[in-house]
């Protein structure tokens, strides 16, 4: 594995978008795409979905019809649907389609903001997993403290966050390797920093499968293996790449968001319950502006499903027009810079 | 050659320059500046036009007039550049910004209704009576308003009195007013306006043109333009390869752009299901003209299944009015501070 990424050129590039299933409907998908296709010569859009919604669409808005192609689907999976159910009665569901036309290349990456199931399973349908690799893992950005890379980036890596709930010592090696590959090329972090995350940082410290995937990742080559983080140290941004299963991550995302919300709810009441405390919130104003800037997740786009041998960017599911160009961007990086050749060149031979 | 042995003109092919003939930049003072300096073999054509412009005359009974707000001190410059690529027009009429000037006239300099639809009008009084034309122009200014206007002033499909009050509001020159409505009484009441293609130069969404009807076509490229030519009947198959070819080799558009140009026209409604049929037939014929940029299977695969990505091909869009009173903001200089 090299120390450093190489700036490969912008070579061309399709990714398909699944238009249906998010929250704020085929619209708002379909506006990031067009902003995608003024942005971006090297990108190619396959947009898949109602084809009429999307024909309707795009009409009204300012894109290349150069670099956008549309395929037909004539089914949705919803958000409340159950995956397996879902794709089993629904074959021509906008996501299985996208994901199908991706394996057979048509396309090199999908992106969704679809119903997160069904998003998985459809790429453990259609794509296949990397030698060396059993399982898949979702991973996410969360904001630090600490900012990392060439470009200052002050989100960290944490995976997997839920595709799976039970992973092996060798799967949360495997993890390890695939963070620390795609914090490389997509935060340009040349030597990103990767922990596991357990109840303690000694190397002794958590359940078997933790305990043996640390002695592994410490005689692994190739990555900058720091150690045993603990749930304070995400958002200090300890390490640059945090690994765990899929349970404890969606448990530990699932609280930070809780918390954010928390955060807000309670600006929100002081703001409404005392003038001095209002007073004191709008001096804050522009300091929390920035921190907003900073750490806007709509940068990153969405999370990135590793393993397969295609990318697949999970955008979140309010995500507006801009989160969905930039899941784009950052799907076709991922292409561009061969992150699944880089991710299987790393894994334990 | 005596006159006997002269072709019928059958077809008018009308042409503006900036932006729709030459990839122009004049947003900028600097722009306009480098623009003006430009020699011929600096000035690049838009990718695909002058092999279509070709096409279109191959035949010889068609006539290319090319109108521009270029002024006519660069009539040298363009002449040796459209002579450069290949193009032979009849007609090269450019902005006589000077004589403007002079007179003080500074709402002609900008103004686009003022110059255009008189130009048009005296080149149509000398034209035959049955030629069909196809007009051609782009998104940065008033093509698509004063094309239409003109299709229908010809055709009488609009009144006079509406005519007055578009080009009162267009800030043409009382004068000039009445020698546009003199012009139009003179010509003979035809219908020859086939099409009018606006090259999309800065991207407009093609939706917004549907208030001309569907005479007007955006296009994204002249790929897309020899299509609907090409189902029209004012191109055979093999022209239209042509073209793909020149943006091939010249401009970097390659299967994955042609093919997506394509399904992009089939989306908007174009019946070009039986088109694909004859570019097939011509494509894996003799010399296979398409070799050049992939196999030709390949081409006819990536065509066909754009076809079959689609679900139920869309109605073609009807016919309508135009209500020009309603959008006399088109007619307006882009800069206009009317202008929305």
């Amino acid at each position: 594995m090299s120390s450093s990424v190489t700036p490969a050129p912008l070579q061309p590039v399709t990714i398909a978008f699944d238009v249906m299933g998010s929250d704020l409907g085929p619209e708002e998908i379909i506006r990031g795409v067009a902003q995608l296709t003024l942005d971006t010569p090297h990108i190619n859009a396959l947009l898949v979905g109602d084809g009429a919604v999307i024909d309707a669409a795009l009409a009204d808005i300012r894109h290349n019809a150069e670099r956008v192609s549309v395929q037909h689907a004539p089914e949705v999976v919803t958000m409340d649907e159950k995956p397996a159910a879902a794709l089993d009665a629904k074959p021509n569901a906008s996501v299985a389609v996208a994901a199908r036309l991706v394996a057979e290349g048509e396309a090199e990456a999908l992106v969704s903001a679809g119903n997160t199931g069904a998003c998985v399973l459809s790429c453990a349908r259609y794509f296949k997993l990397l030698p060396g690799v059993k399982r898949a893992a979702l991973a996410t950005v969360y904001p630090t403290q600490a900012v990392r890379g060439l470009k200052g980036d002050p989100f960290s890596l944490i995976l997997d966050v839920g595709a799976t709930v039970d992973a092996s010592a060798d799967d949360l090696v495997a993890f390890a390797v695939m963070g620390s590959a795609y914090a490389r090329i997509i935060s340009k972090n040349p030597a990103p920093s990767v922990a596991l995350l357990s109840n303690g940082t000694e190397a002794q410290k958590g359940p078997p499968r933790v305990v043996e995937a640390h002695a592994k990742l410490q005689q692994l080559a190739g990555i900058k293996f720091v150690g045993n983080v603990e749930g304070v140290d995400i958002p200090k941004g300890t390490a640059d790449v945090v690994v765990c299963d899929g349970f404890v991550g969606n448990v530990c995302l699932k609280m930070l968001e809780g918390v954010h919300d928390t955060v807000i709810e309670l600006a929100s009441y002081a703001y409404k319950e005392k003038l001095l405390w209002r007073a004191g919130l709008a001096m804050l104003s522009s300091g929390f502006e920035r921190i907003k800037q900073v750490t806007d997740w709509e940068q990153y786009g969405g999370a990135p499903v590793l393993g397969f041998d295609r990318m697949f960017i999970k955008a979140h599911g309010r995500s507006r027009a801009r989160a969905i160009g930039n899941a784009g961007k950052v799907a076709a990086k991922a292409v561009s810079h061969q992150l699944a050749a880089e991710i299987q060149k790393a894994l334990p031979k | 050659m005596s006159a006997a042995d002269e072709k019928i003109i059958r077809r008018i092919y009308r042409w503006d320059l900036d932006k729709t003939y030459l990839q122009t930049e004049f947003d900028s003072l600097s722009d306009l500046v480098r623009t003006a300096f430009q020699k011929a073999h600096q000035k690049k054509a838009v990718p695909g036009a002058a092999a279509l412009i070709r096409e279109l005359k191959a035949d010889g009974d068609a006539r290319l007039c090319i109108v521009s707000g270029s002024p006519t001190q660069m009539r040298t410059v363009l002449a040796e550049k459209l002579k450069l690529d290949g193009v032979a027009f009849d007609e090269l009429v450019l902005k006589d910004n000077v004589r403007n000037l002079l007179r003080g006239r500074f709402k002609a300099l900008r103004g686009q209704v003022g110059y255009k639809l008189p130009t048009l009008l005296n080149s149509r009084l000398t034209a035959p009576q049955d030629a069909q034309e196809v007009l051609f122009g782009d998104d940065a200014e008033a093509d698509a308003f004063v094309y239409s206007l003109f299709a229908d002033m010809v055709a009488r499909r609009v009144d006079e009195p509406v005519v007055h009050q578009v080009l009162k509001a267009a800030e043409v020159y009382p004068d000039d007013i009445d020698r546009v409505m003199a012009v139009w009484s003179k010509i003979p009441a035809a219908d020859p306006v086939r099409r009018i293609f606006i090259n999309l130069d800065r991207l407009t969404p093609p939706a917004y043109f549907q208030r001309y009807g569907p005479r007007v076509v955006p296009i994204f490229n002249y790929f897309q333009a020899a299509l609907v030519l090409l189902a029209d009947g004012y191109l055979k198959p093999h022209q239209v390869l042509h073209v793909a070819v020149e943006m091939v080799q010249t401009a970097g558009y390659n299967l994955l752009t042609l093919s997506n140009s394509f399904q992009d026209l089939m989306r908007r409604g174009f019946p070009l299901g039986q088109v694909i049929q004859s570019l097939t037939e011509v494509a894996q014929g003799p010399g296979a003209l398409l070799n050049s940029v992939r196999p030709v299977p390949d081409i006819i695969a990536a065509f066909t299944k754009r076809i079959s990505a689609l679900g139920t091909p869309p109605v073609p869009p009807p016919a309508r009015d135009v209500d020009y009173l309603s959008l006399l903001d088109d007619a307006r200089p882009r800069t206009h501070k009317k202008r929305r």
